[in-house]
């Protein structure tokens, strides 16, 4: 109980640094703050019209609350370029990238867990050199350049599979996002591989695994009962970080392959100068990600006896 | 509770029999034509230093050892030879008929598991009992070897127990399938000398109670002759010698056994090169200090608005030093003691009180001051390893002081150094050695080298010999007692061995719970302890017969 | 308790270092490519920026041996020149960063108090924005360009680098060592940079080579997104970007410079990695 409150009031304090940076972010941009959010072609009455409602001529810390009263009130702000409120086109352009995520996720853990196992259970064997040098090899690979290639071969060139959008039907969702999660996954696998294989190994020669044996049981027991739900617990701490990786992985493969998700509304509203939209996206991205850290923590609190206290 | 026991059974057929094993691990040899027994129902010991092997052997026999080692010879348990046994076989071995605890119980458990469920474990495998069956005995067990409110604790993660109640945990799960041999590496290494002493006095009670035969290595020959009824000496992966327990205490054959029997704590005395106290002013004195850590205060108790309780390490401590005197500070973990050392050399802020050097406060020192306290005190750490700069030679360390201070220039400094590493009896080759080419005894001198380079007064020494093997320990403080005569040094010589304290202070305070309960001259203290506690501690030591002090004694 | 190393062992063994193989191949990658991108204006065959219209999408010959670009440009001298700009990305988006957290986490770590409070907090903030999101967001805020990347990487990296550090400092402001340097009275100073900051700073290169491929690799996709370099400079990422439209008729644009990223980024990788390696083997032996 102490932990999760703990964790709680931690998550309330971060949340408030989050609002900060992201009000700061817009306020970064050089020139006429109001100037900016309107954008280039805004009349000289739009520009008023913003000051205003932004309440732009008022001191810094007095935006701020207007700015976080607004984003507790779920306002997270307006799009100049789509003249929508930010919210409402994330609603719109959530749910391919929410596909895409869910689809690389299925994509990537199985093959790590079967590779990382594989390359733990004989350390030092060819096929765990193998898998590490794969493991180290693949955070090298540019994954937007991987996506380019596996659309040129397999989409164009083989014509197994689109090379953009996002389909209207469940399987056409999988069909056209099928190289999109491959390339991402590809990227992904090497870190969990890594990270797994690098806590299996550790946990396979710990003290604790030794006592097991020599009170008689066996190399499977041992390792299903005892090894396994050890090295479990890193990885999943390392779960937080992935989802943030995972995000950005997603922005440029969207790009590449024309999915309309939340990436291509991101680079695409950077490249407009749509700022409060990128504000908009900067804020949802850093909520989820600290969302699901503090999920992965209570999971973690749930295995591990110690992290209750 | 005294003396080694009989053999209870007197089968003639050996439980274990090992015969010309040899283990290979590449091209190093780390065991050596090893052959010895152990009948149904005895305690044997097995002593020797680090590197001897003594653990290597027994996790052969426990087929435990990794499969890059080469074993060679027969081992016999029960008649069923044991090499070459399959995994299934194996597993219907071990646990059930012959079981091992550790030397460090805390990394043996499982810390995502309940320890009723890591007992009960060997049971539900080997007994094929129903869970709830096995967990029921496993509270038994708990009961059996001396766990209070067993149904409770079975309840408990292994983070939750004291070191103590984790290794009574680990023999609780070794026993639980009535195996018929315990083997115990080195099971009480880790724990205090009086939850050591309990901890032997279990393992007796198991055997004479069950007839568990138990082979308890350990690398402290006082425990094995307090507990075994034979001994097994080993060095360098080679038995030298085996024998009654009494024989090899008494009469040994074998000039290392000899050493060894020589080296044991508190068996010689380093009574020279102090000096006799006047009466005089103090030169190191401790008034009422009081050292507090303050817990850390987190979000959650700025929200609830309430201050955590600061954790007092010393409370209100008060003791004196005069020049030219060794004066020992015993106590277990948690006892103060380290705070202490800490507190002479300024590394803690004390609460209140104060520690003055010639009366003067040394809180107050700054600048040149400053300087020239550090020239007078002195310090030598623990960890021989860790108390020197991985990327430093030994020269270099030992120079470092002499060249800072401006006592002389760098060149001078390493020549001056060379010379202290002969003091200390190192070799000057060892001078361009970084300390991971040295061994522990070799650090730590380098250690006391360094801390002697400056010329200090006083001399404050933590636990030095702790991390060392006995010869190691014995010729270290044979090397301190001589520089402490050259030097006239003032020592202030911290452990939490009291047979090492009185073997070699005048003066001897008992520190328990960062308060002293204890003081006086070292003899007394080690005869005719006063207070419960110190009574406690002395009885727990394992004295070799013929020590200076007659156990009887002691306990009537 | 007994030390586990022998006495004899231990002192009679020479530490022999021996360089895994990956490391040597790893090096004279990364060494070759740094030799390129010096040398690229004798080595390249050809001006980097030189149009000539009349060759446009020409395929892979002995004059070109990488092909030419849209506009006729040599694809191989491009790689070459790109070189420059995507190692000067590595270490120009390394260096602040890993200064600025060595520094700061250095003095948190041993000092600890308010400013260490501090800086964790601050790392718990940074830690809550995806790296790339953020640094993305502050790109398009200043301006797309390699000036505002590199300050972008600053502002998000540094916070890596001092945990990292203030980690290891911490662990070795308690080792026996470091009281002993403060017992024999050095100044903070000479504690801090002769004892405290050697003994910390091997994590932090084995951590800034894997680091240097993220970097690399980020920038490579800011160039592709159109946030990073800016065309005609010859980037890696730019020239990715530029090939992708002409891949149906013209794979060898989009592809040769990939691969050279691959080939620096394994280089970069297995760098770290061996450096890795060779720093566990020496704190085990």
């Amino acid at each position: 109980m102490q932990t999760i409150l703990r964790r709680i009031i931690q998550l309330i304090f971060v949340l408030a640094g989050i609002c900060i940076v992201t009000f700061l972010l817009v306020h970064m941009v050089p020139g006429d703050p109001a100037r900016v959010i309107a954008g280039d072609r805004a009349s000289p009455e739009t520009i008023e019209a913003i000051r205003q409602r932004f309440g732009l001529d008022q001191p810094l810390w007095q935006q701020f609350m207007t700015y976080a009263g607004n984003v507790f009130a779920g306002d997270i702000g307006q799009s100049m370029r789509y003249k929508r409120p930010v919210v409402a086109l994330i609603g719109q352009y959530i749910w391919p990238t929410l596909f895409l995520t869910g689809y690389v996720v299925c994509l990537a853990v199985p093959p790590s867990i079967a590779l990382a196992i594989a390359s733990a259970r004989r350390p030092g064997s060819l096929a765990d050199q193998l898998i590490r040098f794969i493991g180290i090899a693949g955070m090298a690979i540019p994954v937007f350049w991987l996506g380019i290639m596996m659309s040129r071969f397999f989409g164009v060139g083989l014509g197994w599979f689109p090379v953009s959008g996002y389909g209207k039907t469940f399987a056409d969702h999988l069909h056209h996002l099928f190289l999109p999660a491959l390339s991402t996954a590809i990227w992904m696998v090497p870190v969990l591989v890594q990270s797994l294989r690098a806590a299996l190994i550790e946990k396979a020669s710990a003290d604790f695994v030794v006592a097991a044996r020599a009170q008689g049981a066996g190399e499977r027991e041992i390792f299903w009962r005892t090894v396994l739900p050890n090295a479990i617990l890193p990885t999943l701490n390392l779960f937080g970080v992935l989802v943030a990786f995972l995000i950005g992985g997603t922005i440029i493969v969207e790009t590449v392959y024309a999915v309309p998700g939340l990436g291509t509304l991101m680079v695409n509203s950077l490249l407009a100068r749509d700022y409060q939209v990128v504000q908009g996206l900067t804020l949802m991205f850093a909520v989820t990600t600290v969302v699901v850290t503090f999920l992965v923590d209570l999971l973690s609190a749930a295995i591990d006896p110690r992290a209750r206290v | 509770m005294n003396g080694p026991l009989a053999p209870l059974t007197t089968a003639d057929r050996p439980l274990l029999d090992i015969a010309d094993v040899s283990v290979t691990f590449g091209n190093t040899r780390v065991l050596k034509h090893v052959s010895f027994q152990i009948m149904p129902g005895e305690i044997v010991g097995i002593a020797g230093e680090s590197g001897s092997g003594k653990s290597t052997i027994c996790r052969a026999a426990m087929g435990l050892l990794p499969s890059t080692a080469d074993v060679t010879g027969d081992v016999h348990f029960d008649g069923q030879g044991l090499l070459g046994l399959g995994e299934a076989e194996w597993t219907k071995l071990r646990g059930r008929h012959m079981a091992m605890i550790f030397q460090n119980p805390a990394s043996h458990l499982d810390p995502l598991r309940k320890v009723g469920r890591q007992i009960a474990q060997p049971m539900i495998r080997h007994l094929a009992l129903s869970r709830s069956e096995a967990l029921g005995r496993a509270v038994k067990l708990l009961d059996d070897v001396g766990i209070r409110e067993s149904a409770m604790r079975a309840k408990s993660y292994p983070h939750e127990l004291s070191g103590g109640m984790k290794q009574r945990v680990m023999i609780a799960a070794a026993i639980s399938c009535a195996p018929r041999l315990l083997i115990a590496d080195e099971p009480t290494t880790a724990l205090d000398v009086t939850v050591q002493a309990k901890i032997l006095e279990l393992l007796k009670e198991l055997n004479r109670q069950r007839g568990l035969a138990i082979a308890l290595i350990s690398h402290d020959l006082g425990v094995l002759a307090d507990v075994c009824s034979r001994i097994i000496v080993m060095r360098h992966g080679e038995i030298v010698e085996q024998g009654e327990a009494g024989q090899i205490i008494e009469a040994p054959r074998h000039p290392y056994t000899r050493l060894l029997v020589d080296s044991q704590p508190g068996k010689r005395q380093f009574k020279t090169g102090w000096k006799q106290v006047e009466d005089q002013t103090p030169l190191l004195q401790i008034e009422d200090l009081r050292v507090v850590f303050p817990a850390k205060r987190d979000l959650i108790d700025i929200v609830r608005n309430r201050k955590p309780a600061p954790f007092a390490a010393l409370d209100g401590v008060s003791l004196a030093v005069a020049t030219g005197e060794t004066v020992g500070i015993v106590g277990e973990s948690g006892s103060g003691k380290s705070t202490l050392a800490r507190s002479i050399i300024r590394q803690n802020r004390p609460a209140a009180g104060t520690v003055k050097l010639d009366g003067r406060p040394i809180e107050q020192f700054a600048g040149g001051d400053l300087l020239a306290f550090r020239r007078r005190v002195q310090m030598v750490f623990q960890n021989p390893y860790d108390s020197l700069n991985p990327r430093m030679t030994a020269l270099e360390a030992i120079a470092e002081p002499i060249w800072r201070h401006g006592i002389a220039g760098r060149r001078e400094a390493l020549r001056q150094a060379s010379k202290l590493l002969d003091m200390v009896e190192l070799p000057t080759a060892l001078g361009e050695r970084k300390p991971r080419q040295l061994s522990g005894g070799q650090c730590q001198r380098v250690g006391i080298a360094r801390a002697l380079a400056l010329q200090p007064q006083v001399l404050i020494a933590d636990e030095i010999t702790s991390a060392l093997d006995v010869t190691t320990q014995a010729q270290i403080l044979e090397l301190l007692a001589r520089l402490r005569r050259e030097r006239a040094l003032t020592l202030v010589y911290i452990s939490h061995d009291l047979s090492v304290v009185s073997s070699f202070c005048q003066r001897v305070y008992v520190f328990r719970s960062g308060r002293i309960v204890e003081q006086g001259g070292a003899a007394d203290v080690l005869t005719n302890p006063q207070e419960t506690y110190t009574r406690e501690l002395v009885a727990s030591l394992h004295r070799l017969p013929g020590q200076m002090v007659e156990r009887e004694s002691i306990e009537g | 308790m007994s030390m586990e190393a022998s006495p004899a062992s231990g002192a009679t063994k020479q530490h022999a270092v021996t360089l895994p193989w990956s490391l040597l191949v790893a090096g004279s990658i990364v060494g070759i490519w740094i030799v390129l991108a010096l040398f690229a204006p004798l080595v390249a065959p050809f001006d980097p920026t030189a149009v000539d219209i009349a060759n446009a999408l020409k395929g892979p010959s002995a004059a070109h041996w990488f092909g030419t670009d849209q506009v006729g440009r040599d694809v191989l001298s491009r790689v070459i020149h790109g070189a420059r700009i995507d190692l000067l990305m590595c270490l120009a988006g390394v260096l602040p960063p890993l200064l600025i957290g060595t520094t700061v986490g250095l003095l948190s770590g041993y000092y600890g108090g308010t400013v260490d409070t501090l800086l964790m907090r601050l790392y718990d903030l940074t830690a809550a924005f995806p790296f790339f999101v953020l640094v993305l967001a502050i790109v398009g805020v200043l301006g797309p360009g390699l000036i505002n990347f590199f300050i972008a990487l600053a502002v998000v990296g540094w916070v890596t680098y001092a945990r990292l550090v203030r980690a290891e400092v911490m662990a070795i402001r308690d080792s026996e060592y470091v009281q002993a340097a403060q017992c024999l009275g050095y100044s903070d100073r000479v504690v801090l940079l002769r004892h405290v900051l050697p003994n910390a700073f091997g994590p932090v290169v084995a951590y800034a080579v894997s680091d240097a491929v993220l970097v690399m690799l980020a920038g490579a996709s800011f160039g592709f997104l159109g946030m990073g370099a800016q065309p005609p400079l010859a980037e890696w990422g730019v020239m990715i970007s530029d090939g992708s439209r002409y891949i149906r008729q013209a794979w060898w644009i989009c592809t040769f410079p990939g691969l050279a990223a691959i080939s620096l980024g394994l280089g970069l990788a297995f760098l770290g990695d061996g450096l890795g390696q060779l720093r566990r083997g020496q704190v085990s032996a």
